[in-house]
C-alpha cells in the first residue's frame, strides 16, 4: 500500500507540463546524441549534464534518466543501421540487428528492438519499485561498519566483473581511490594533493572526471579517421514488425527482462552482461540456434529486453544504497550530489517526493519513447548522414561548457582537458575509466565510513566481523576475490604450461 | 598492447611513489581512526603492488593477437587527434582574453579548416553560427556567465 501511494503521488509530480517536457526533452536530446557512432549512454549522460545545471533537482532527474533511456535507444538504432555499437551492451543488438537490416529488414529490427526495450522498460520500472522500497528499509538498519564492507563488496564486483584485465581495472579502481584523496580529509581537517590550489580544496568534481574521459576521451578516438557513416535506409511503413514476428519473440522478450532485471541489480554486472546471458540462454533454447549471428529474432529482442530490464535494475541499488551498479548509474549519481541530494536509504525518508516521482517518470519516458521514436526513426537515422565533422566539435565546445559551468572558473575546463587525455589513451590501452570513475565517487564515502566506524568501535577492526551484516558483505567480498585470483592463477599455470610444452 | 601494458605499469609506479610520498607529510593514525595520511598510504601500496604484477605479467606471457594490436592510431590519426587536442587547450588560454564567442567560432572554424577541408568562407561561417546558438542557449537563456574578452563581448 505504502508503494502504491509513493507511486500515485510521484505521477502526481511528474505529470505537470513542466515535468513531461523535460522528459521528452531527455528522451530527444538521450537519443540523438545516443545516435551518433561511438558515444554511449555514459558519455550522453556526461555530455548533456550542463543542460541541468541551475534546474530543481526533480526535472533534472527526470530529464538524466529520460536521457540514459534514449541514449539507449538511440544506440541500438546505430548498431542496427550502421554496426557501430556505442557501448559493449549493443554489441549483440549490432550483431543480430545489423544482418537483419541487411537483409532488408532494418523496420522489423528497429520495431523489436523499440517493442521489446518499451515491455522490459515497464517491468523493469515495476521491479524497480517493488525492490527499492524494501532494500532501502532494509538498510536502514546499516551502520558505518555495514556500508564500509558494501561499498568494499560493491567496488570489487565492478572491478572483477567489468573490465578484460582484472590488473588494469584495479589500478584503475586504485587511482581513483587515490584522485578521491584530493581536497580537505575528514579526519583533521587538512588540505591533501591541493598543492595551495583553492579550486582543490573540495576535491575533484566528479563531472570534471567524467565529460573528460568519458566525453572528451571518447570524442577523440571517433576523431581520429574522417567518419563516412552510410546508414541503411529505413522507410516509415517498414517500421512496424507482424504480429507473427512480436509473438515469435514474446517469451525472448519476457526472459530477457527477467535476466536483465536480476542482473542490473548486482552491482558491476550490468547491461552488457545482462545482454550476452540473454543472447547464450535464447541460443540454448532456440530449435535452430545456427540461425544465430544470421539476424535471429529471438537473438536480438532478448538481449535488447535484458538490456534495458538492467538499466531499471542497475538502480536499484543505486536509490536504495547510495551504491552506483554501473558506469552510467554512477554518472546518474555523480548527478544526484550535483542537484545536493545525498543517496542512500536516507533519500527515501528525506527525498520521498522525488524518490518517487523520479520512477514515476520512467514509466512516463519509456512511454514517451515509444511513441516518439518508433515514427521518428527515419528522421533520427538522417541524422547519421550529417557529417560527424561538424557534430565533435560541438559536443567538444558542451563539454567545455559544462567543466567551465561547475565553479564559472577555467580551472576546471583544464583539469577536464587533462582528464581528456588521460581518458583517450586509456580508451586506446583498454583501461576500463569506469572503475576510476566509481571509485572517485566510492572513495570518500568508504573513507567516511571507515572513519566512523572505528571511531564508534574505539578503533576496533572487529567491528567489520562481529556485525552480521558487515561481516556477509565482507565475506562475500573475499568469495569474489579468491575465486577471481584463483581463475587467474588457473589462467597463468596453464599459460606456463603450454609454455613448457613448447 | 603489451608495450601499453608496461608503459601502464611504470606510469602506475609512478603515481604510487607519489602517493606514498605525499601520505608522509600526513599522520598515518589519529586516535581511534584512520588518519588523512592512511588512504594515500594505502593506495601507494596497492597501486605499487598492481602495478608490478601487470608489468611481470607482460613481461611473462606470450603475445597474443591482441597483443600485436597497434595501440596508437597511425601517424595522420595522431595528428588529427593531437591538433584538436590543442585546439582545446588553445581555447582554455585565450577564452579569457577573446571572450567565450570569438574563442568557439575559431576553435569550430579550424577544425574544419584545417582538418575537415572545409572551405575557410564555410568554416567560419560554421563557426559563427555555432557560437551564436550556443552563446544563446548557454549564456541568454541559462546565463552561465561567459568570460568576456577585449571586445566586452
Amino acid at each position: 500500500m505504502e508503494i502504491f501511494n509513493g507511486l500515485m503521488g510521484g505521477f502526481a509530480v511528474c505529470l505537470t507540463p513542466y515535468n513531461i517536457l523535460m522528459s521528452f526533452t531527455g528522451c530527444l536530446l538521450g537519443t540523438m546524441i545516443g545516435i551518433l557512432p561511438g558515444l554511449g549512454p555514459s558519455a550522453t549522460m556526461a555530455i548533456l549534464i550542463p543542460i541541468t545545471f541551475g534546474m530543481d533537482a526533480t526535472p533534472a532527474m527526470i530529464m538524466m534518466c529520460a536521457v540514459y533511456y534514449g541514449a539507449m535507444y538511440g544506440g541500438s538504432t546505430t548498431s542496427i543501421l550502421v554496426n557501430v555499437p556505442g557501448e559493449s551492451s549493443a554489441v549483440i543488438t549490432a550483431i543480430e540487428g545489423h544482418q537483419l537490416a541487411k537483409k532488408g529488414k532494418a523496420g522489423t529490427a528497429l520495431g523489436l528492438c523499440a517493442i521489446g526495450s518499451f515491455t522490459a522498460g515497464i517491468l523493469g520500472t515495476l521491479g524497480l519499485v517493488a525492490a527499492a522500497v524494501p532494500l532501502a528499509d532494509f538498510s536502514l538498519k546499516f551502520g558505518p561498519a555495514e556500508f564500509f564492507s558494501l561499498i568494499l563488496m560493491g567496488m570489487l564486483t565492478i572491478i572483477f566483473v567489468g573490465g578484460k584485465s582484472i590488473p588494469k581495472s584495479l589500478m584503475s579502481a586504485v587511482i581513483g581511490l587515490g584522485l578521491g584523496c584530493v581536497g580537505t580529509d575528514i579526519v583533521e581537517g587538512k588540505d591533501r594533493l591541493t598543492y595551495g590550489i583553492a579550486e582543490l580544496l573540495d576535491g575533484i568534481d566528479f563531472v570534471v572526471l567524467v565529460m573528460g574521459t568519458f566525453g572528451i576521451g571518447e570524442v577523440l578516438v571517433s576523431a581520429e579517421e574522417f567518419r563516412k557513416v552510410e546508414p541503411i535506409n529505413v522507410k516509415f511503413r517498414e517500421l512496424f514488425p507482424s504480429l507473427k514476428e512480436v509473438i515469435q519473440v514474446r517469451w525472448a522478450v519476457l526472459r530477457g527482462t527477467l535476466i536483465g532485471f536480476v542482473i542490473g541489480v548486482l552491482p558491476g554486472a550490468g547491461p552488457t552482461i545482462a545482454s550476452f546471458v540473454s543472447y547464450g540462454i535464447e541460443k540454448t533454447l532456440h530449435k535452430h540456434p545456427e540461425t544465430f549471428g544470421t539476424g535471429a529474432l529471438e537473438g536480438l529482442a532478448g538481449p535488447e529486453s535484458s538490456n534495458n530490464a538492467a538499466t531499471s535494475g542497475a538502480m536499484v541499488p543505486m536509490f536504495a544504497l547510495g551504491i552506483p551498479g554501473s558506469g552510467a548509474t554512477a554518472v546518474m549519481l555523480g548527478a544526484l550530489i550535483l542537484y545536493g541530494l545525498k543517496p542512500g536509504p536516507m533519500l527515501f525518508v528525506e527525498n520521498a517526493d522525488f524518490v518517487w516521482a523520479v520512477m514515476a517518470s520512467m514509466f512516463l519516458g519509456n512511454i514517451i519513447l515509444i511513441i516518439m521514436n518508433l515514427p521518428l526513426v527515419p528522421a533520427f537515422a538522417s541524422l547519421l548522414r550529417i557529417s560527424y565533422a561538424l557534430i565533435y566539435p560541438a559536443i567538444l565546445m558542451i563539454c567545455v561548457i559544462g567543466a567551465y559551468a561547475i565553479s564559472t572558473g577555467l580551472f576546471d575546463v583544464g583539469l577536464m582537458l587533462m582528464f581528456g587525455a588521460a581518458g583517450y589513451f586509456m580508451k586506446k590501452a583498454d583501461i576500463p575509466p569506469a572503475p576510476m570513475l566509481l571509485a572517485l565517487l566510492l572513495g570518500p564515502m568508504m573513507e567516511r565510513s571507515l572513519y566512523q566506524a572505528l571511531n564508534l568501535s574505539y578503533g576496533s577492526m572487529l567491528t567489520f566481523v562481529t556485525r552480521p551484516i558487515s561481516a556477509t558483505l565482507l565475506a562475500l567480498s573475499v568469495l569474489m576475490a579468491v575465486s577471481v585470483g584463483f581463475k587467474s592463477v588457473q589462467r597463468a599455470r596453464a599459460l606456463v604450461t603450454d609454455e613448457d610444452k613448447a | 598492447m603489451i608495450k601499453a601494458d608496461r608503459v601502464f605499469g611504470i606510469i602506475g609506479l609512478v603515481l604510487s611513489l607519489w602517493f606514498y610520498l605525499e601520505s608522509t607529510k600526513f599522520n598515518y593514525m589519529a586516535e581511534f581512526t584512520p588518519g588523512p595520511g592512511f588512504f594515500p598510504f594505502w593506495v601507494g601500496v596497492i597501486l605499487a603492488i598492481l602495478s608490478c604484477w601487470l608489468l611481470f605479467d607482460s613481461f611473462r606471457r606470450k603475445p597474443s593477437k591482441e597483443d600485436t594490436k597497434r595501440v596508437l592510431p597511425e601517424k595522420h590519426a595522431l595528428y588529427r587527434v593531437g591538433f584538436i587536442f590543442l585546439m582545446l587547450v588553445g581555447v582554455r588560454m585565450f577564452m579569457p582574453f577573446l571572450g567565450f564567442p570569438i574563442t568557439v567560432c575559431l576553435f569550430v572554424a579550424g577544425i574544419l579548416f584545417s582538418l575537415e577541408r572545409y572551405g575557410i568562407g564555410k568554416s567560419i561561417g560554421y563557426g559563427m553560427a555555432y557560437a551564436a546558438v550556443i552563446w544563446v542557449i548557454f549564456e541568454h537563456f541559462m546565463e552561465m556567465g561567459f568570460p568576456k574578452g577585449f571586445l566586452g563581448i
